[in-house]
C-alpha cells in the first residue's frame, strides 16, 4: 500500500490550470523524482499535499485512508514534511528555536532547551546531519541552512518528505552530501518526493521518475530505462541541446579593471582580500569558488550594493569604485542576482514592472518624471515572449510565477537592458534545461556582441560551458587563473576547496569529499 | 549648585519619570516583535490615564482606576488589531486614527462627564509602597538616605514597571509564547507553515501592548499628576516607541533606554528651578527629551534593525 497516494489532484489559478487531475503514488522507502518544465505545476502539486493550498478537486490518500489536508499542521501530523523552494526559516533565531519552532518541549509554557536541543543532537547524529544547534540561521550557509530545514521536518515526525528544488541552491559537495543524508532517510523506512532541474541528479538519486508539463502528468520512467537526452525531450517535447557551442574568443577593449579590491561583509570582516583582475568586451570570466568564499560580496561591490573598504573598480576608463546602484546602472552594469527574491523581484509588483525595474526613470519608459505604460507594456510583452516566460499576461504580480519563471523575468530585464557589462551570479538557477540552453545561448551572444561578460556560479558545468577565463576564489583572493581548455572539474574542485594552499583547516570536510569522489 | 542638581531626588525622579515611558515601550516591544506596528501607544496611553481617573473619581479607590486603565487600553487596541490584523490595513494609517480618536473621544467625554474642558477633580496620587526613616548616623545614613531616596521611595506601579521589563524578557527569550512572538514578527509564513496561529499571536501581542500602554496612563494620572488633562501625554507614546528602538526591541532595553530619557527629563525639570543661576532660556531644558527621542530615532547612536516582517499584514495563501 502507497504511503502517499494523490488521485486527480486539480488546482486553477485564474488563468491557469496549475495541476489538471495529477495522480501520483509513493511507496515506503521510495525515492520519485518530480521532474518538469518551470512552470508546470511542481510546486503546486506539493503545496496541495502539504496544505499550503487546497485544490479544486481531487483525493489525497495517506496510508491507505483518504484525508482531508487544510492546513500544514494537519499535514504534519499525518507525517509529511516539506522543504521549501524558498527556506521557511527565521533568520534571527537558533537552528534549535527553528528547528522546535510549534513543537517545542517543556512544561507550562517554559520551553526546555537542554531537552531540545539534545532531541536536536540525536536526530542530526542519527541522519548524519551535523550542524551547530545554537548557531543563528542567518550566519549559516545555505548548505546549512537546508539541513536545518530537514531536521526540522524530522523533528516534526515526518515519514514523507518532500524537497522542493533541494539542490538549486547547493554546491556540487553540498549536493553529494544531499543524496548521501537522502540515501540514509529511505533506508530508515521514510519516502522521498524529490524535485530537481538536474537531469544527472535524477538519474543517480531516484528510484522511479515522474514528468510533468502544463499541469499534467506526461510520463513515468525509471532511471536504468532512459538517459539524460530522454528525459529532456519528455520534459520539454522537444530535442534539447545540453552543450552549447561557442567561437574562440575576441577579447577587445578592456571593460572591467578591479584593482586591489578589499571588501568587508556584514559583519565587518574582510570578505574579499585584495582582488584584481579585468574582463574585457567579448569575453566571459567566471568566477568559480564555494560559496561564501567572497564571492557575493565582490560582486556587490561591483554592481554599488556594498562599498569596497579599499582598492578601485573602473569601467571603461570610468571609475564606479564608490558608485550607488543606480550610477552603476548608468554606467552600463548589469547584475543578475544570485538571490532572485531578496535582490532581483518586488514580488508586490506586477511583471511588467519588475521587467523594467532600474530603467523605470528613462525613456522610453518615463520622461519628465512620468511613466508610460504602453511603452512598458509594450517592452514586457517583447520580454515575456523573447524568454517564455509562462504567465497569462504582464498584470500578473511576480510573487505569483512559479520559482523558474521568476528567474527569466530577472534575466530578461538584465539582458534586455544592453549592458557593457553583465555580472551573472547563478543566472540558471532553478532553471528547466529548455531555459538554460536558452539563457546560456543568450549569454553568448552578448560576448558575441563585444560586450563583457562576468560569471559566478556554483556549477561547474556551467563554468566550463560559458567561460573563456576562469578565476578560482578561495577565502577572499583569486588563488588560480585558468583558460578553459586548460582545466577540468576536478582541478576547479581542488582549487576551490583550497588545494592550492591557503590554509586548510575548517574545510576538511570539503576536501575529503572531492577525494572521495575521485 | 552641582550638589544641589545631583541629589537622590533627581534619580528618584529619573525612575519616575521613565515609568509611563518604559510600560508603553515594552508593550511596543511586544507589539513590534510580533509584526504589527503601533503608534497608537500615545493614544492608548491617553485613554488609559482619562479612564483611570474617571473610576477613581467615580468610586474614590485607586486600584479599581488602574484596572479600568488597562482594560480601556487593551479595548482601544482592539481597533487596532482588527483593522490591522483582520482588515490588513496600513498599521502606521490605522494607529494615526487612534491617535486622533483617543484625543476627540477623551476631550468629549471630559465636557460630557464634569461639564467642563482642561483639567478634572483632583484624585489625590497613590503613596509610595515603602515609608522607611531616613538616617542622620555619618557615612552609612548617606549611603542609606541615598539608597531610600532612589529605590525605596516609589509608588506600586513604578515597582511593576520593573518586574514587567524583567518578566517580559524573560518570556520573551524561554517560553513558547515568546519564541512564536520572535519568530512572528521575522516570518509569519514560517510560523504559519508549522501549524502555529499568525492571526491569534498578532492579536494577543497587540492586545498586551494596549494594557501596557492604559497601565502607562495610570501611572501617569493616578501616581504622578493626580488629575486628568486633556492631552497630558503629551507626545510619551512616541517617546516610548523611541525607546523599543533604542532598546533594540527587548523589554529591559526599552525599560534602560526609557530611564535615560526619564532622566533627561528629570534634570530638564531640576535644571528649571536653577535657571536663574544657569541663565539658558527653560524652553531649552524642555526639548531635552525630545531631542534625544530624534536623535535616537534618525539612528545616530548605532542602527539598530527592527523585525522583518514588521508593518507587513500577513496573508494566507
Ligand atoms: N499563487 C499563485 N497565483 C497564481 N498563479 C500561480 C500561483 N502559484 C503558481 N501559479 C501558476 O501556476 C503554475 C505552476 O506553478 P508552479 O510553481 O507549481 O510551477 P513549478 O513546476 O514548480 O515550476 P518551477 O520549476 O519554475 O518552480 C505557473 O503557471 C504559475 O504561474
Ligand atoms: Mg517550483
Amino acid at each position: 500500500m502507497p504511503v502517499l497516494e494523490l488521485r486527480e489532484i486539480t488546482k486553477i489559478f485564474p488563468g491557469v490550470v496549475a495541476n489538471d487531475r495529477v495522480s501520483l503514488e509513493l511507496e515506503r522507502g521510495e525515492i520519485v523524482a518530480l521532474l518538469g518544465e518551470n512552470g508546470a505545476g511542481k510546486s503546486t502539486l506539493m503545496n496541495v499535499v502539504y496544505g499550503l493550498m487546497s485544490s479544486d478537486g481531487g483525493q489525497i490518500l495517506v496510508n491507505g485512508e483518504m484525508v482531508k489536508i487544510k492546513s500544514p499542521r494537519q499535514a504534519i501530523d499525518l507525517g509529511i514534511g516539506m522543504v521549501h523552494q524558498h527556506f521557511m526559516l527565521v533568520e534571527p533565531l537558533t537552528v534549535t528555536e527553528n528547528i522546535i519552532l510549534g513543537r517545542e518541549p517543556g512544561r507550562l509554557g517554559v520551553i526546555d532547551f537542554a531537552t531540545a536541543r539534545q532531541k536536536v543532537q540525536e536526530i542530526s547524529a542519527r541522519y548524519g546531519l551535523k550542524v551547530d544547534p545554537d548557531a543563528k540561521i542567518m550566519d549559516l550557509s545555505v548548505g546549512m541552512q537546508q539541513r536545518v530545514e530537514i531536521l526540522k521536518a524530522l523533528y516534526q515526525g515526518a515519514s514523507v518528505l518532500i524537497l522542493d528544488e533541494p539542490t538549486a541552491v547547493l554546491t556540487p559537495q553540498e549536493v553529494k552530501e544531499l543524496f548521501r543524508v537522502v540515501r540514509s532517510l529511505v533506508d530508515e523506512g521514510l519516502s522521498v518526493v524529490f524535485i530537481t532541474h538536474k537531469l544527472e541528479e535524477v538519474m543517480s538519486v531516484s528510484d522511479r521518475i515522474v514528468v510533468m508539463r502544463d499541469g499534467k502528468v506526461v510520463g513515468e520512467t525509471k532511471p536504468s530505462e532512459t538517459d539524460d537526452v530522454g528525459l529532456a525531450r519528455m520534459m520539454v517535447g522537444r530535442d534539447v541541446v545540453l552543450s552549447v557551442e561557442k567561437g574562440p574568443s575576441t577579447c577587445g577593449a578592456q571593460v572591467l579593471e578591479v584593482t586591489d579590491l578589499e571588501v568587508r561583509d556584514d559583519r565587518g570582516l574582510e570578505a574579499v582580500r585584495g582582488v584584481s583582475f579585468t574582463v574585457c568586451g567579448g569575453e566571459v570570466v567566471a568566477l568559480a569558488g564555494v560559496s561564501g568564499n567572497g564571492q557575493s560580496e565582490l560582486v556587490e561591490a561591483i554592481v554599488g550594493l556594498r562599498r569596497p573598504s579599499s582598492g578601485s573598480l573602473q569601467l571603461k576608463g570610468l571609475d564606479i569604485t564608490h558608485a550607488s546602484a543606480r550610477a552603476s546602472i548608468e554606467a552600463g552594469v548589469s547584475h543578475i542576482p544570485e538571490d532572485r527574491h531578496r535582490r532581483g523581484l518586488v514580488l508586490e509588483f506586477d511583471l511588467a514592472e519588475n521587467l523594467i525595474l532600474g530603467d523605470h526613470r528613462l525613456p522610453p519608459f518615463a520622461s519628465h518624471g512620468i511613466m508610460h505604460p504602453s511603452a512598458i507594456a509594450g517592452v514586457a510583452e517583447r520580454r515575456i515572449e523573447d524568454y517564455d516566460v509562462r504567465t497569462p499576461s504582464w498584470h500578473v504580480l511576480a510573487s505569483n510565477l512559479s520559482g523558474g519563471n521568476q528567474q527569466k523575468v530577472v534575466v530578461a530585464r538584465e539582458i534586455g537592458r544592453n549592458p557593457e557589462l553583465l555580472v551573472a551570479a547563478q543566472p540558471t538557477r532553478g532553471l528547466d534545461v529548455g531555459s538554460i540552453e536558452f539563457v546560456h545561448k543568450q549569454i553568448l551572444a552578448e560576448r558575441e556582441n563585444g560586450k563583457a561578460v562576468l560569471l559566478v556560479s556554483l556549477e561547474l558545468e556551467e563554468v566550463l560551458s560559458l567561460a573563456d577565463r576562469i578565476l578560482v576564489i578561495f577565502e577572499g583572493r583569486i588563488v588560480q587563473e585558468f583558460t578553459v581548455d586548460e582545466v577540468d572539474e576536478e582541478t576547479l574542485g581542488y582549487y576551490m576547496t583550497g588545494g592550492g594552499g591557503s590554509k586548510l583547516d575548517g574545510e576538511a570536510e570539503h576536501v575529503e569529499m572531492t577525494e572521495g569522489d575521485s | 549648585m552641582l550638589g544641589d542638581i545631583i541629589t537622590p531626588d533627581l534619580f528618584a525622579s529619573a525612575l519616575r519619570m521613565a515609568t509611563p515611558l518604559a510600560l508603553a515601550a515594552i508593550g511596543g516591544t511586544i507589539c513590534e516583535r510580533s509584526g504589527v506596528v503601533n503608534i497608537a501607544l500615545e493614544g492608548m496611553m491617553l485613554v488609559g490615564a482619562f479612564f483611570g481617573t474617571v473610576i477613581t473619581l467615580a468610586t474614590g479607590n485607586a486600584w479599581l482606576g488602574i484596572i479600568a486603565a488597562v482594560v480601556s487600553g487593551v479595548a482601544v487596541s482592539a481597533i487596532h488589531a482588527f483593522a490591522s490584523i483582520n482588515l490588513r490595513s496600513d498599521q502606521v494609517v490605522s494607529g494615526t486614527a487612534i491617535n486622533i480618536l483617543a484625543l476627540g473621544v477623551t476631550g468629549f467625554m471630559m465636557e460630557r462627564l464634569y461639564g467642563h474642558p482642561g483639567t478634572t477633580d483632583p484624585t489625590g496620587t497613590l503613596g509610595p509602597v515603602f515609608k522607611f526613616a531616613m538616617s542622620d548616623d555619618g557615612f552609612f545614613g548617606t549611603i542609606w538616605n541615598w539608597i531610600n531616596g532612589i529605590f525605596l521611595s516609589h509608588t506600586p506601579i513604578v515597582y511593576m514597571a520593573i518586574i514587567i521589563a524583567i518578566v517580559a524578557q524573560w518570556a520573551m527569550f524561554r517560553t513558547r509564547w515568546g519564541l512564536h512572538l520572535r519568530a512572528l514578527g521575522e516570518h509569519p509564513r514560517a510560523v504559519d507553515t508549522v501549524g502555529v496561529s499568525v492571526i491569534r499571536g498578532r492579536w494577543i501581542a497587540v492586545l498586551m501592548s494596549g494594557g501596557l500602554a492604559g497601565l502607562a496612563g495610570a501611572n501617569l494620572t493616578l501616581e504622578q499628576v493626580g488629575s486628568f488633562t486633556e492631552n497630558m501625554t503629551n507626545g510619551r507614546g512616541f517617546i516610548a516607541l523611541a525607546a523599543n528602538i533604542f532598546g533594540h526591541w527587548t523589554p529591559v532595553g526599552s525599560y534602560l533606554a526609557s530611564l535615560l530619557f526619564g532622566f533627561a527629563d528629570a534634570l530638564q525639570i531640576k535644571l528649571q528651578i536653577f535657571r536663574g543661576e544657569i541663565n539658558i532660556p527653560p524652553q531649552f531644558f524642555l526639548m531635552l527629551p525630545y531631542v534625544l527621542t530624534v536623535v535616537v530615532l534618525a539612528g545616530v547612536i548605532g542602527r539598530a534593525v527592527g523585525p522583518a516582517a514588521v508593518g507587513k499584514p500577513y496573508e494566507k495563501e
